[in-house]
Order: structure tokens, then sequence, then C-alpha cells
């Protein structure tokens, strides 16, 4: 319903600060992620959109509307808690209703809107129970349907499922996305977990340290790190960082390592030399795009040893130590290796990535 | 929907390598058991619980059961003086009531006075807790206000009388001075007393209700008071809607406290009136020690101590019966102030 847009906002309390320089922009009706460790910074900038924390610096605008100054209730937001922060005191249906009774919307209206919420939701059954007769995937849609009996411009999520069990919590990641497109409301999300950020939302913005990482889709943000943290924190099991010298040989840019040689593409060695890349390097390699084969010899190109297997039913993760540094792998599911038993790796040129090792800065 | 979560335990490796004759696996392809233990454990003894009270309960009987059967005893009995035989008086001491004006009229002061006290008292000390649970001085603020609190109420009674004294009481001047106060003295006019008794008291226990209130704040989640506000509601609906359901176990508390102290605490009353001017302050409990110890009439006594005791616990169970029921909370607030 409107664009939100988030500009060199800053977050201080007392003397710490929470937020830097933060600029964000969500477009109408899609949906943002705001993606971070805890204390990132990502819930004191929902709370500031909300209007329920002070912005210290910068401005948010909701359209063409500066909110600054504007108490939660005249944003026109809808906002679902961490621990969703229900009315113990009030059923499920009035916990609903609270919303439109604070507007002033007349009776039949508060029945009708709540009932459609609650039958969106499926927990029609629950209207008149209390909040502790509840589980936490009921009291999860109730807080849900509280936020959108009411039409808002802006819904605010703050960690609405990182409660739930995991089973649920996978359910109801559809569920929200589902619940975002059909009612088209333009939806910040924070969260903590990458797998709700990557699966949910349009657009994802990466936070550490209450600064900016990253901004962008989840293909963008995983496929194309802007850097190491980035890269590090997105993706699971997480990217493996090796370091290495560049040398320029006879077969082209030649990533060096201790324990082996990897020739770069013409598309990476151009990016490189555009980008006036230094000699240390930082490898970074997702688990999943490193081939793995069990025994001496066995044909991929580099030696190694087996630290530990973990087998997960399909899949299995094989921890492999490679003369002083340990990379994770991700391969099919073949029978556990014995500690130290040789095995041999293979890394895909096109798929790896590299980094400037001074700072972290993503070259490709 | 949320239901299939729960389903999903069942045929361990364990269990189906085991499988009894009883058990059947269920059409939804989930593993029952429908056979009970064949030896249950023996449940753990209580009994060492009744022990470990046992001194307390026999201490309890001693101080208060006994002298409560004596009560009753003597509220039915013209006690003899001076090792006459107690006479049964078929219940003269009761009967006697309906005709007692002074007993009657002690019942309306006493409903007058704890009215006006709790009315006040709640409303000033609920107010005063919302300003100090948003201080950044409230630790230094609350030992402050409980000041008053500390005091023996013995004690209070004489530092307010020197206030309210008609030739140099601070108070008296200050109230003399603008204008509000005539040429009586507060304790000495008798449409006057009873509002100086009552500012005493509201003086005094004030910081009760503001520290069991507080109590109560501090346990107002932050998170629904957030989610209200970007529901819509003002500070001062917020404070209503959220806070005050949540307050309203620690209010009663704090309202059940006060209402049984106003019924014996009649110490400062004693220093300040003793019942006077005539009897515009005769409240029963005064009354009652009037009867008792200065009259030495203890069978009447006793018989008006007893009716005060009936009053306290009937009123005291109807309280906690009103706060408990949350529909009606609302009808006990209008009550309070009419």
């Amino acid at each position: 319903m409107v664009e939100v847009n988030i500009q060199n906002v800053w977050k201080y309390y007392g003397k710490t600060v929470a937020v830097k320089e933060l600029n964000l922009k969500c477009p109408e009706n899609s949906f943002l992620a705001i993606l971070g460790p805890s204390g990132c910074g990502k819930s004191s900038t929902l709370r500031m959109l909300a209007g329920l924390e002070h912005i210290s610096a910068g401005d948010i605008f909701f359209g063409d509307l500066r909110v600054n100054q504007l108490p939660p209730k005249e944003r026109d937001i809808a906002m679902v808690f961490e621990n969703y922060a229900l009315y113990p005191h009030k059923t499920v249906f009035e916990n609903m209703a609270n919303p439109l009774r604070l507007r002033n919307v007349n009776r039949e209206e508060i029945d009708k809107r709540v009932r459609r919420a609650a039958e969106l939701l499926q927990i029609e059954m629950l209207l008149d129970r209390k909040p502790m007769q509840l589980s936490g995937g009921q009291k999860q849609r109730t807080a849900i349907g509280r936020a959108i009996v009411r039409e808002p411009k802006v819904f605010l999520f703050d960690e609405p499922i990182a409660h739930l069990d995991a089973k649920l919590r996978a359910h109801m990641r559809g569920e929200l996305k589902h619940l975002q497109r059909r009612l088209e409301t333009t939806t910040i999300y924070v969260t903590h977990d990458q797998l709700e950020a990557m699966s949910m939302a349009d657009n994802i913005a990466v936070m550490h340290e209450g600064v900016l990482q990253q901004f962008g889709t989840p293909s963008e943000i995983y496929n194309h790190p802007a850097n190491e943290w980035v890269a590090g924190f997105v993706g699971e099991p997480p990217m493996n960082f090796l370091n290495c010298r560049l040398e320029r040989g006879a077969d082209g840019v030649v990533a060096v390592h201790p324990s082996f040689r990897l020739a770069l593409t013409d598309a990476q060695r151009r990016l490189l030399e555009e980008k006036g890349a230094e000699a240390e390097v930082r490898l970074g390699v997702r688990p999943d795009t490193i081939a793995y084969r069990a025994g001496a010899g066995s044909g991929l190109g580099i030696a190694a040893k087996v630290f530990v297997t973990e087998p997960l039913g399909g899949d299995m993760i094989v921890e492999v130590q490679l003369g002083a540094d340990r990379i994770t792998v991700k391969t099919k599911i073949g029978p556990s290796a014995n500690l130290d038993e040789p095995c041999t790796i293979a890394f895909d040129a096109a798929r790896i990535h590299l980094f400037a090792a001074s700072n972290g800065i993503a070259y490709f | 929907m949320t239901d299939q979560v729960v389903g999903d335990t069942g045929r361990g490796s364990r269990g189906s390598a085991r499988l009894a004759a009883a058990e059947a696996a269920s059409p939804s392809g989930v593993r029952t058991i429908d056979y009970t233990p064949q030896r249950f454990n023996p449940t753990p003894s209580r009994r060492y619980y009744f022990y470990m009270m046992a001194p307390s309960i026999i201490l309890l009987a001693g101080i208060s059961i006994y002298p409560f059967i004596w009560l009753v005893y003597m509220s039915l009995h013209t006690l003899g003086e001076a090792g006459q035989p107690d006479v049964w008086n078929d219940f003269k001491n009761f009967t006697r009531f309906a005709t007692d004006g002074k007993f009657q009229q002690g019942w309306l002061l006493l409903i007058k006075y704890s009215a006006m006290c709790m009315v006040l008292e709640v409303g000033l000390g609920v107010f005063l807790a919302v300003i100090l649970n948003r201080s950044k001085l409230e630790k230094f603020l609350v030992t402050l206000i409980l000041m008053p609190m500390m005091m023996a109420p013995i004690i209070t009674g004489l530092v307010w009388l020197f206030l309210y004294n008609g030739a140099f009481g601070w108070y008296h001047w200050l109230l003399q001075s603008i204008g509000i106060l005539g040429a009586t003295s507060v304790l000495g006019d008798s449409d006057i007393a009873m509002f100086g008794l009552v500012a005493v008291d509201v003086w005094q226990w004030t910081p009760l209700i503001t520290l069991i209130t507080l109590a109560g704040l501090k346990r107002v989640p932050q998170d629904q008071l957030e989610a209200n506000m970007v529901d819509g509601a003002g500070p001062v609906r917020n404070f209503f809607t959220v806070a005050m359901p949540n307050i309203y176990p620690f209010l009663l508390i704090a309202v059940l406290l006060r209402f049984m102290d106003n019924f014996r605490f009649i110490d400062a009353i004693l220093i300040l009136t003793g019942g006077g001017p005539g009897d515009a302050t005769n409240i029963l409990p005064v009354y009652l020690f009037d009867v008792s110890f200065q009259y030495f009439k203890l069978g009447r006594g006793a018989a008006v101590a007893l009716t005060l005791l009936l009053v306290t616990i009937v009123l005291g169970m109807l309280l906690v019966k009103i706060f408990e029921d949350p529909k009606r909370k609302i009808k006990v607030h209008g009550g309070d102030e009419g």
C-alpha cells in the first residue's frame, strides 16, 4: 500500500549506538526481511518504524509522509511481536478485535472482519478461548490475526515464529508468505534465521553491528555476497574460507594454497583486474559446491583427510582436514569414513568467491 | 492443522522391535499402547509435610483460636466482677444493639471513614506508583515515600496533633490563612474532624498502596503495552486496558490490608480525638475500645468485637470474589467512587 523509506537513520541508546547511517527502501507491497545476528540493530530499526523508539538521527517516510514525530497509533501500522504480546485476560476474538475497538469501528463490522481474519488463519474454532489455552502456533496465528484485521499500510514482524518448534516454523514460513502475497501489504520482517529471510522475502537487508552490510534479493545475497561476513552468515552449512595467494602463471591467474592450486576463469580474472585485487585473498567455497570422494587417489584433484562425517539421512556433511585448514563439504550420503582416512576433493572454479584479505570486500 | 506436529513421534526403533500383542498400529500409522503397567511405583509419602507444619499450627491455635473461643463465650455472658461467676444473659449483649445509638452511629462513621480513606489511598497510591515507575529516581523516591509508613501510628498521631494544634499547629495556621478553616481548630470542629483523621490515615498508608502497586506495575509486560499502542491506544487507555488487569491482584492485597487495618488501627484516632468532638469521630473500633476498657463492660465489648469480626470476614470474602471475577471489576471501580 505504501513504500517505506529509511534515510540516514541512526539509533543511540545513551552512548551506545545500535544503528548507524541506515538507508533502506522497501518498495510498495513487497516483503523486506532484515536479517542479522542478535544485537545487530534490526529490532531497533523495526521499533523505530513502529514508533516505539525515538529516531536519534535521520528520517523515516511512509510514502511521502515523514513519520518521525507520529505516535504508533497514527502511523497506520500493525506489528506482530516476538512473544505474541496477546492480552491474557481477553479472548482470542477480543484480542483480534482490539485494534478495531480502539478505532471505534462499529460492532457488526468488527464481527465481520475478525471472523474473516480468523477464517483466513484457520482459528475460527478458537475465538472464545483465552490465550492461556492456546498452543504456540495458535497464539502466533492470533497475533497475526490481530495485525491483519485492520488492513494497515505496513506490517511489521519482529521474529514472529522464532519460538515455534522447527516443524511448525517451516510450515508457518509458507503460510506467512502466502498471506503476504494475498493481502499485498508492504511487510518488514525482522529475523536472525537466514532460512526465513531467504525463503520468504522479496528483498533482504543484512545487518551486522548496526551497519547495513548488503541489500538485495535473496539470490543476490546468496550468490553475490558483498563481503566475507555476509558470505559466512548466509548459507547453511556456512561457507568455507581459505587464505590464498594470487599468482600469475602461464595458465592465467591461479589461487595458491599450501595444499592446492586453483586456476581462475577468464571472467573472474577480468573482475580481479577491474577491481585491482591485492595478492592476498580469502577464498570462499560453499560446502555444496565441493566434490568429495572417499579413499586415497580416488581421482579428484586435491588430497585431504577426513576429520569427521555427519550423516543426515539423505545428505552427509564431511569435515575435511586440508593441511592446517578444516573445511566443510556437503555431499550425497555415502559410507561413513574413519578418522584421518584419506579422501580427495575438488573445487568448481566457476562457483568460488574471492574476498580481499585486508577488508573482506568481495571481488566476485 | 497445527496438531500434525505433535503426532509425529512414535514408531521408535526400539518400539517396533518389541511390538506386543496388545499393541496395534492405528489407521493413522501411529504406534499406540492400550495397556497399563503391571506394577506402579509407590507414590512418595507426604505425611512429613504435616509434621513440619504442626508446630506453627499449634502455635496459631494457641494465640488466635483459643482467644476467639473466649471472645464468643464472653459475648454471651454478663461477666462477673471480682470472683463472681459469669451469668448467661440470653443474648442480651446482642439484642441491646437495636437500641444502642452509639453502636449504630459507630458503624455509619466507620463506613464513612473507611470509604474516604480507601478511595483517596487507592487513587493517590496508584497515581504515585505510575509516576514512580517512570522516574529515573525511583529507588530514592521509594525510600522517601515509605517514611510515613515506617512511623509507629501512635507517633504519627502525636505529630499530627501538634500540626493540627489550634495555638501553634502549622497546618492549622496554613488552613486558616487560606481561609478554609474558621475560628475552630481542625480537630475541635465536629464537621471537619473526620477529614482531619482521614488525612492522617492517607498520609501514613498511601505509601503501602504505592509500594504494592509498584510491584504490580513491574510485572506488566512491556510488549503488551507496546502492542496496544500499535493497535491504537493512547497512554491513558493503555493504562486502563493493559496495566490495570495486571495490577488488579496486587491492588486486591493492598485494599484488603488497608480495609482490615481501618477496622483495627485506632492508635492515631485515640491520640487525636478519642472519638470527639462530641461523637463526631467515634467510629466503631473506638466505641469498642471505650466500652471494653473505659467502662469495662467486657461482655458487651466482646459482642461488638464479634460483629465487627464477622462483617470484616464477610466483606473481605466479598472483595476477593469481586476482584477475582474479571467481568465485575469495572463495577467495583464504579462502586468505590460512589
